[in-house]
C-alpha cells in the first residue's frame, strides 16, 4: 500500500531532464533516504514528488489522484516538505514561524483555533523547542534552528513529510540527533517520512528504505542490509570501500578502501 | 482524501501554556501599537485643521467635520479649505505606508519600497510627460500618473521574471529601471516650455496642497476596497515570507498570491502618486517603524498605513506651517527620509541582509 507515487516521472530545469521516467513508490509508515552523489537529482525528485516542480511526463500520485488534479491546499494537509533552504523572516521568533506551518488549516476569514493551538504546542513538544518559543530564530544554534524548521513542518500536521537535505549544515552530533527526531516522529506518529540525505552510514543506520540514485536514474533500493554494497557505493559514488556491519546497529557501514 | 488518520497526542501543559502566552502578548501589543497609532493619527488630522493663519480649536474643528453645528465662518475655513489637504495627505500616507510595507516585505528587502524600485519614478515620467506634451492638468494627470505606475510595475515584473521573481533580482532591475525613468524625465523637463516645466516640476516635489477633488475622491475610493484587500492578503504575505518553495508547500499559490499583493500595492502606490505627486521616503520608513512598534516580523499593514498617515500629517505640519516660508511636503519627507536611507543602508550592509 503506497499513498505516495510517482510513475514514468521526468523532470527538469529550463531545457534539461534532470531525471526521466522514474517510477518511484513511497512506503507507507516508513523512514525512505534518498541518497546519491551531488547532482544525481535526488533533491529534483523530492521537489518533484512535493509539486514544487511540475512533471515534464508522467505523474506524481497521493491517494491515487494526480497532484496536478488536486487542489494545492489540500495537498498540503497530507503531504508536508521542508526545503533545503526555507527563508526565516529578519527577526522572527520560533513560536511566529512555527504557527505559520498553520496555513493550509485556516482559510481567508478564520481566526486561529483549538486545533491551530494543540497543532503547534505538539510541534513544539515533539521536537523539543517548547522552551525557545519567544527566542529570534537568527540567535539560535543550527541544530536548534533545524529543529524549529521541523516543527514548523510538523505544524502542518501532515501524514506525509518530505525533507530536503535537513542534516547538510549540521555537525555530526545534531545530525543524529534530528535522524533521532525524524524516527521518533516515525514510531511515535505515524508519519510517512522521506528524507533526502548525503551521509549513507547515517541513513543505513536511521531509515528502514534506501532509494539509491546515479544521473537522474534509481540504481538501487530497498532495506540499507539488503541493497547497500561495495558495488552500489561504486555505482552511485565512484568510491572504493568495504561495507562492514555498524558495531552498534548492525547495519551496513561504508568504509573507505 | 483522509486528513490526519493518525491519533495524535495531546500536548503537553507546558507547551500549550508557553504558547499561549507568547500569543497573547503579540496580540495584545499589536492591538495597543495600532489603536495608539489611529489616535495620534486622528489627533494630527484635527491639529492640521487648527492651526494656519485663522487658528481654531480642537472642538471647532472637530464639531465642523461632524457636521455637529453650523456656523459659516468656521465651516468655511475646515470644510472648503483645510480638509480636503488634511483628508489628502491623510489618505495619501495611509496608501503610502501600505503600499511600502507590501513591497518590502514581498521582497523581502527593506530598501525595496515603491519609491526605490522605479515604481513611483514611471508615474512621475508618465505625468510629466503628460503635463509636457499634451498640456495636461487635473484628473489627467493622475491617470498619466497611475498608467506609468502600472506599466513600471509591469516592465520590471517581465524584466525580473525567472521562474518566479526573487526579490533580489526585482530590486537591481528596479533601480535600473528608477534611473532610466528619471533620465528620460529629465529629458522630457529639459524639452519643455517654461510654463509647463514649471508646472511639472510642481508635480514632481509632491505636495498634499495639489490635489483636486477628483484625484482625492479616487484616492479614497481605492483605500475603501484596496486595504481590506491588503488585509487578506496579509495571510499571503507571511507564507510568501519564508520563500517560495517553503510557501508553496504550505499549498500556496506563490505566483498568484505574489500578483495579487503587487497589484494591490501598485495601484495603491500610483493613487497616492497621481494626488500628491512623488512624496518620497514615506513608503520607504513607514514598515520598518511600525516593525519596530509592533515587534520583529510582525508585518501588520495597518499599522504601517497608520505610521504612512502619521508621517505624512507631521510632515505637511512642518512644511505649511512650522518653516518661515511654506515648503512643498515632499521636500519634508526628502529631508527626514534622507539621513535614514543612510542608516539604512549602512546597517543593513553590515547585517548581510542585503540582498
Amino acid at each position: 500500500m503506497t499513498r505516495l507515487r510517482a510513475q514514468d516521472l521526468t523532470l527538469g530545469y529550463d531545457d534539461r531532464a534532470v531525471v526521466s521516467g522514474l517510477d518511484v513508490d513511497i512506503l507507507d509508515g516508513k523512514v525512505t533516504a534518498i541518497v546519491g552523489a551531488n547532482a544525481c537529482g535526488k533533491s529534483t525528485l523530492l521537489r518533484g514528488l512535493a509539486r514544487l516542480l511540475l512533471p515534464r511526463a508522467g505523474a506524481v500520485h497521493l491517494d491515487g489522484t494526480a497532484l496536478a488534479d488536486l487542489r494545492t491546499l489540500d495537498i498540503a494537509k497530507v503531504l508536508g516538505l521542508l526545503p533545503q533552504t526555507p527563508v526565516a523572516p529578519d527577526g522572527i521568533t520560533v513560536a511566529d514561524l512555527v504557527s505559520r506551518g498553520r496555513y493550509p488549516h485556516q482559510g481567508w476569514f478564520r481566526r486561529w483555533t483549538d486545533d491551530d493551538q494543540d497543532a503547534v504546542a505538539r510541534a513544539l513538544d515533539a521536537t523539543g523547542t517548547t522552551d525557545l518559543v519567544d527566542r529570534p530564530i537568527r540567535e539560535l544554534s543550527g541544530g536548534q534552528r533545524q529543529r524549529v524548521w521541523v516543527a514548523m513542518a510538523l505544524a502542518q500536521d501532515t501524514d506525509l513529510l518530505l525533507l530536503d537535505e535537513p542534516t547538510t549544515y549540521l555537525d555530526i552530533n545534531h545530525q543524529v540527533e534530528l535522524l533521532r527526531l525524524l524516527r521518533r516522529l516515525n514510531t511515535d506518529a505515524d508519519k510517512t517520512i522521506v528524507v533526502v540525505m548525503h551521509d549513507l552510514n547515517l541513513a543505513c543506520r536511521f531509515c528502514d528504505h534506501v532509494i539509491a540514485m546515479a544521473d537522474g536514474a534509481i540504481v538501487a533500493e530497498g532495506a540499507p542490509g539488503d541493497v547497500v554494497t561495495a558495488e552500489l557505493v561504486a555505482k552511485v559514488f565512484g568510491m572504493a570501500c568495504v561495507v562492514v556491519p555498524d558495531p552498534v546497529a548492525g547495519t551496513p557501514m561504508v568504509v573507505p578502501a | 482524501m483522509p486528513t490526519t488518520t493518525f491519533s495524535a497526542p495531546s500536548p503537553t501543559v507546558g507547551a500549550q501554556a508557553a504558547l499561549r502566552a507568547t500569543r497573547r502578548r503579540r496580540t495584545r501589543r499589536a492591538a495597543v501599537v495600532t489603536t495608539a497609532l489611529a489616535a495620534v493619527a486622528a489627533a494630527l488630522f484635527v491639529v492640521t485643521m487648527m492651526v494656519g493663519s485663522f487658528g481654531l480649536t480642537a472642538v471647532e474643528v472637530v464639531v465642523s467635520v461632524l457636521h455637529l453645528r453650523e456656523d459659516p465662518a468656521v465651516d468655511f475655513i475646515v470644510r472648503d479649505l483645510r480638509l480636503p489637504t488634511a483628508t489628502t495627505a491623510l489618505a495619501v500616507g495611509l496608501a503610502l505606508g501600505a503600499s511600502g510595507t507590501i513591497f518590502q516585505q514581498l521582497l523581502r528587502n527593506p530598501l525595496a519600497s515603491p519609491d526605490f524600485v522605479g515604481v513611483t519614478s514611471g508615474a512621475g515620467l508618465a505625468a510629466v510627460s503628460g503635463i509636457v506634451f499634451l498640456q495636461a492638468g487635473g484628473l489627467a494627470v493622475s491617470g498619466f500618473a497611475l498608467g506609468g505606475a502600472l506599466l513600471a510595475a509591469l516592465l520590471m515584473y517581465v524584466l525580473a521574471w525567472r521562474d518566479g521573481v526573487s526579490g533580489y533580482r526585482f530590486i537591481l532591475i528596479g533601480i535600473g529601471v528608477l534611473i532610466f525613468f528619471d533620465g528620460l524625465t529629465g529629458y522630457v523637463l529639459s524639452r519643455a516650455q517654461l510654463f509647463e516645466a514649471r508646472q511639472a516640476m510642481h508635480w514632481l516635489t509632491g505636495s498634499v496642497g495639489q490635489a483636486g477633488p477628483e484625484e482625492l475622491r479616487l484616492l479614497l475610493g481605492a483605500l475603501v476596497l484596496l486595504l481590506p484587500t491588503a488585509l487578506l492578503l496579509q495571510r499571503q504575505l507571511r507564507a510568501l515570507e519564508l520563500g517560495d518553495d517553503a510557501a508553496r508547500a504550505l499549498g500556496n499559490r506563490t505566483e498568484l498570491s505574489r500578483a495579487a499583493l503587487l497589484a494591490t500595492a501598485v495601484v495603491l502606490v500610483a493613487l497616492a502618486v497621481a494626488a500628491a505627486g512623488p512624496i518620497i521616503f514615506v513608503a520607504l520608513v513607514a514598515g520598518p517603524v511600525a516593525d519596530r512598534l509592533l515587534g520583529p516580523a510582525a508585518g501588520g499593514i495597518p499599522a504601517a498605513a497608520l505610521v504612512g498617515a502619521a508621517l505624512l500629517l507631521t510632515a505637511d505640519l512642518v512644511a505649511v506651517h512650522l518653516l518661515a516660508s511654506p515648503l512643498p511636503t515632499g521636500v519634508v519627507t526628502g529631508a527626514v527620509g534622507a539621513p535614514y536611507l543612510l542608516w539604512l543602508l549602512a546597517t543593513t550592509n553590515r547585517r548581510g541582509a542585503g540582498g
